[in-house]
């Protein structure tokens, strides 16, 4: 069972950010593998551990996006491709998925996993839209696969509870964080990361052309989201804090 | 023409889609520009009357069985046929599981533009302008997307649900299954609170503060009394005591009630994304710098074990049970 996983370099969304002149402004400019497809690679990884074959991973992105690669390469994966693309300004999920599409044709994998969101803009469309434009049915949000060979069996989080699907191969599944803790990368497999091959392709490697591949939707601004108004904090003996609060609720706020 | 896709549940249209349809209702009227709403069910008719009260002109309802549960390839087919029939110019829909699924598969095929997501939206010329929480809802972007079609994905809680009556037109369109190469094997659904998350008006969270049996039973009885929603946080998911369908946050649900209280959360961004719109935060950590106090209306600082009993007694005579 061969597994591509499509992995996405994301600024550190826990590290302090503020805006400047209308653009964001972070800290640090640390980057890291996108949670959730942090969490496709140790699936993937995982299935094919016990049913054999290997882990690939592409992205699309910047040369300093290599980082990345090399991080999923030493949690375990074999193969990284690298679609580098450096002006991403322009670049929306339907950019992002037509690019990803356009290099999955171009090869034969079982399955495709892809996050189930992107941790920085939690848009969650390229899933579906690389499916659409692959032509492979797929699931989304996924908790748990588990495979017999010949397909996957996806349980999805659904609405109002866990819906088993069933695909056969070769198909696309999102991954939720939910689905497994991501291993860390050893020593060892960090020293071998660093021999592992990474491909280099560029965006007319794959017959496109970044022009034609500008968003149909684009960030014209950012705000700080307004600031809650300040509360207040009780410290003092538990049946004290039960009837202030009962109090609060009734006579301040007024929603009870 | 703005065409809103009503979700259903429980053979009752969500309260999170009649938010949508009533602010499309409203950006419709003042563009001057027809509204329709969209159901596709085993049995779209029983909620004619339900929607005609939101106002649409018009009602494209699409039949079959097999709509009776989620699957992301027929309901992406039977609105793509319901948005080639109506030609809308903008598709407005509640974000919730079953259209986070399909909403990328329906706007790559339809080669339409799409913003998921949304805490806003308005019409601009030749499109849409939306406002987004990104940054795990630390910061706002404002986006836009001029396309011949726009779809917009609208989280629960951002509009008021507000009636106009109506006498809708009911169109009615031939679902045509596709190659279907997905089976849905089962649904396990999770004995969670009585009361729908996304609707609620009181909301108890749970944290790993609850760390036992005894401790389930307080969010329980504190739910009960204050005829809430029990949520959760991914940390107290993981350990099993609450259902995944309970998670509320980044990679959860988006809630935003009247009420919440939020027992034995420490406030990790990645929580605070999914209830920072909650209109009062009752926040109960024996932390006193735990963060979630930095966003609590109200926090108590002390032991969750010691405190929900009195608060409950105490809110049993308030609500008279
Ligand atoms: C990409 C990504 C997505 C995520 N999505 C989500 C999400 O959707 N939802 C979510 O919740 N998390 C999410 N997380 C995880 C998040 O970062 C936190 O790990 C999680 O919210 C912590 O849960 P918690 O507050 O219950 O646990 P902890 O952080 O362990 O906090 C427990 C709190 O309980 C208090 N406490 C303990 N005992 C008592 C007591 N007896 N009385 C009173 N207080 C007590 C402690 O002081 C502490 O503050 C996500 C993380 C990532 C990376
Ligand atoms: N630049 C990229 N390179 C590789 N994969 C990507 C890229 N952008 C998005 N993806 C994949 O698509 C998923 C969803 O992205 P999004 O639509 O941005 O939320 C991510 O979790 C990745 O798996």
């Amino acid at each position: 069972m061969n597994i591509l996983v499509c992995i996405k370099q994301v600024p550190d969304v826990s590290a302090p950010i503020s805006i400047r002149n209308g653009q964001l402004s972070m800290d640090t400019d640390r980057m890291v593998l996108n949670a959730y497809d942090a969490s496709g690679v140790e699936e993937a990884l995982v299935l094919t551990e016990a049913h054999g074959g290997q882990v690939d991973v592409v992205l699309v992105g910047p040369e300093k996006a290599k980082e990345t690669i090399r991080k999923a390469l030493a949690m375990g994966a074999e193969a990284g491709f690298h679609i580098q693309a450096e002006n991403l300004d322009d670049f929306d999920s339907n950019s992002y998925a037509t690019i990803l599409a356009a290099f999955i044709k171009t090869k034969s994998y079982d399955a495709v996993f892809t996050g189930k969101q992107s941790q920085d803009t939690d848009s969650g469309l390229a899933g579906g839209m690389i499916a659409h434009k692959a032509g492979l049915p797929y699931a989304a949000n996924a908790v748990g696969i588990t495979s017999d060979g010949n397909g996957l069996m996806v349980k999805r989080q659904g609405d109002t509870g866990q819906e088993m699907l069933s695909l056969s191969f070769p198909c696309l599944v999102t991954c939720s964080n939910d689905m497994n803790n991501p291993r860390i990368p050893s020593l060892k497999g960090i020293m071998s990361s660093k021999k592992k091959n990474v491909d280099t392709i560029s965006l007319g490697d794959l017959a496109l052309d970044a022009a034609a591949l500008k968003g149909k939707t684009m960030v014209t601004g950012y705000a700080n989201v307004p600031a809650r108004a300040p509360g207040k904090k009780f410290e003092a003996d538990p049946a004290e804090l039960a009837s202030q609060l009962v109090n609060l609720l009734q006579n301040e706020a007024k929603v009870i | 023409m703005i065409l809103v896709y009503l979700s259903t549940s429980n053979g009752k249209i969500k309260k999170s889609s009649l938010e949508v349809l009533s602010h499309a209702r409203s950006l419709a009227s003042k563009a001057g520009i027809p509204l329709a709403a969209a159901v596709v069910d085993p049995d779209p008719a029983r909620y004619s009357d339900d929607i005609a009260s939101y106002g649409p002109a018009e009602i494209f309802t699409i039949a079959d069985p097999i709509f009776a549960s989620h699957l992301n390839q027929p309901l992406t087919q039977a609105l793509s046929q319901i948005l080639s029939t109506a030609k809308p110019s903008v598709f407005a829909c509640a974000s919730t599981e079953a259209t986070k699924d399909v909403l990328g598969a329906l706007a790559s095929s339809l080669g339409a533009a799409a913003l998921p997501d949304v805490s806003s939206f308005e019409l601009i010329s030749g499109g849409v302008s939306a406002t987004r929480p990104v940054m795990a809802a630390k910061i706002l972007a404002q986006a836009e997307a001029k396309a011949d079609l726009v779809l917009v994905s609208v989280r629960s809680g951002s509009y008021d649900a507000t009636t106009a009556p109506s006498t809708p037109r009911i169109t009615t369109v031939e679902y045509q299954p596709g190659d279907i190469r997905i089976l849905l094997k089962e649904i396990l659904s999770s004995a969670g609170s009585q009361v729908d998350l996304n609707e609620a008006q009181v909301v108890v969270a749970a944290g790993r503060g609850i760390k036992d049996d005894e401790g389930k039973k307080l969010i329980d009885e504190l739910a009960s009394v204050t005829g809430a929603a029990i949520g959760a946080s991914r940390a107290v998911v993981e350990t099993g005591m609450f259902p995944a369908t309970a998670q509320i946050g980044q990679t959860g649900k988006v809630v935003s009630p009247t009420l919440y209280f939020a027992i034995g959360i420490s406030g990790a961004i990645q929580h605070v994304a999914g209830m920072l719109n909650s209109k009062v935060i009752v926040a109960i950590n024996k932390d006193a710098d735990a963060p979630i106090f930095q966003y609590a209306t109200y926090g108590l600082v002390g032991d969750l074990y010691k405190i929900l009993p009195p608060l409950i007694a105490e809110l049993k005579t308030v609500y008279g049970r």
